[in-house]
């Protein structure tokens, strides 16, 4: 018989809250908030007041982790804490994170002359700062998990990536534990250049909190936004003969590479739902049993559109709600899977669907994107959809427990 | 602010701990547990912090061990010889440092600052 994966921890730090309970409850009775990021025309949903010690204690390899690798950290220690798991249980236990570029450079070095980087200011292992698996050293070091890991680098699809890798070594009888998630922050000069330079953010004088729309007609970039999320997976026996809390099951995950485009999505949708049809065989699901689906909705104006389609190929006349975590969140860029997730278990667990409030003008008004308070009663099996820089597709199916 | 002062501050942000947790009798090893990229980043530390030019293996005692177990056929004199090798430190230092082998590694905070006076007196 398959190995069943769900779902027995999970730690998370995003700009809507750090427990699913405020999560849920920020979701249903606030508004977005994006505030100025302080480079002109843009704007940023940032964690406000974040503070890595609170989550570590006495951490000396605090000072190697950049701000997206803090995020990791912490929301890493926040899941092993909450896990319950036995010292030799995490020691056995697997690491999966998703993990982008540090492009802070302006704030990482003091001084670049013609090429030249100067060493003021600069620790002897800087390097640490860049290297992508910093964060899964120092969680390791943290937890005490020594098994089986991997970080995975797929640009915005990264941490959906790490979910599924995990997953995968769960059910197949690698590990019993796995950690799996991701942080990131790309809101700092060198971020905002980079997507502004790229023409994928949204620019505007005027606040944006009350504009903000996935799949809106008028949409016009993403907003950047940080945090992070961790989820212990775990196999269902292993779960239940320790009593572990089962929030979630994992069903099936699929991903896929467009080979089309740097950057840009392929407009054709092809192999992002050979992503989708992926994961929902894997799942044994048909489309039509999909309640929900956290898209990847990042008001770009190509994501949307190629998503948009995508959903009308992909479901005919099933109708499921379709849900744009982005519209609350900003995009986390490696770290969104991870955090969205958090944020649609914590809504499913508050009762509540995450709304797209600003949505004034649908691109397809055949899709029902939610609006308005939703309850989420028979809401069960949800999909997870994230589509990166360079063709990285991935898919993820969830279903509540 | 004294190099005393400069050198708990620089140890305080490497290894986050309280500055007022360190001070000149303090070990590195046996205190406060430092590793070798601790040492690292120290010696990257001083060297720009009081501009001079840090040697690993003199600040930080490193070769000591060696230079007491396999002092070579020439050496007559163990404490004439360290002298030599730690010129910065002083004759009752070096004393100290000889009746101190037991429990680890002897390097104090306050061999990091008489270094660092010497070295920065040499430039």
């Amino acid at each position: 018989m398959r190995r069943r994966v769900v779902v027995t921890s999970m730690g998370v730090v995003s700009s809507l809250g750090a427990t699913p309970e405020e999560i849920g409850e920020r979701l249903s009775v606030g508004a977005p908030r994006f505030v100025f990021t302080g480079e002109e025309g843009l704007w940023a949903a940032p964690v406000e007041g974040f503070d890595l010690k609170a989550y570590t204690g006495r951490f000396k390899a605090g000072r190697y982790l950049n701000r997206g690798a803090q995020f990791a950290v912490a929301s890493a220690a926040a899941a092993m804490e909450a896990s319950g798991l036995s010292e030799k249980q995490r020691a056995d236990t697997g690491l999966f994170c998703g993990s982008g570029p540090n492009f802070d450079v302006g704030e990482e070095f003091a001084r670049i002359d013609g090429g030249e980087i100067s060493e003021e200011g600069l620790s002897a292992l800087w390097m640490l700062r860049f290297l992508p698996n910093t964060a899964a050293s120092a969680i390791s070091r943290l937890t005490g998990i020594h098994g089986e890991n991997h970080t995975c680098g797929s640009a915005c699809a990264a941490s959906l990536t790490a979910l599924g890798e995990a997953y995968r070594k769960v059910r197949d009888g690698y590990l019993d534990t796995a950690l799996a998630g991701g942080g990131d922050s790309r809101i700092n000069r060198g971020g905002l250049l980079a997507y502004g330079m790229a023409r994928a953010l949204h620019r505007s004088e005027e606040d944006p909190s009350a504009v903000y729309a996935p799949f809106d007609a008028n949409r016009k970039g993403f907003l950047p936004g940080e945090g992070g999320a961790f989820f212990l997976f775990e196999e269902l026996e292993h779960a239940r003969r320790r009593g572990a809390e089962i929030h979630a099951e994992v069903l099936g995950f699929g991903s896929s590479l467009d080979g089309y485009n740097m950057t840009a999505p392929d407009p054709s949708g092809t192999w992002a739902e050979k992503a989708v049809r992926l994961a929902l065989d894997e799942a044994f699901l048909l489309p039509e049993e999909v309640d929900a689906v956290s898209a990847h909705g990042t008001a770009t104006e190509l994501n949307d559109r190629m998503e948009a389609e995508l959903f009308g190929r992909l479901f005919g006349a099933h109708r499921p709600a379709i849900l744009a975590p982005k519209a609350w969140l900003g995009h986390l860029a490696s770290a969104c899977g991870a955090v969205e997730l958090a944020v649609m278990l914590a809504a499913l667990k508050h009762g509540t669907l995450p709304t797209n409030p600003n949505l004034a003008n649908p691109l397809d008004p055949a899709l029902d994107i939610v609006v308005d308070g939703r309850s989420a009663e028979g809401i069960s099996t949800l999909l997870f959809e994230n589509f990166g820089f360079g063709g990285q597709n991935s898919a993820l199916v969830v279903r509540r427990w | 602010m004294t190099v005393l002062e400069k050198i708990q501050a620089t140890l305080a942000d490497i290894l986050d701990v309280e500055a007022k947790n360190i001070g000149t009798e303090t070990y590195l090893f046996r205190d406060l547990d430092v590793e070798s990229i601790d040492l690292l980043e120290l010696a990257v530390s001083l060297s720009s912090e009081f501009n001079i030019d840090v040697n690993d293996d003199e600040v930080f005692l490193k070769t000591l061990r060696v230079y007491l177990s396999e002092p070579g056929d020439h050496v007559t004199d163990t404490r004439a010889y360290l002298m030599e090798k730690y010129p910065y430190l002083t004759a009752s230092r070096v004393d100290e440092i000889l009746a101190d082998q037991e429990g680890g590694p002897v390097l104090k905070v306050k061999d990091i600052a008489d270094y660092v006076t010497w070295r920065s007196d040499a430039a």
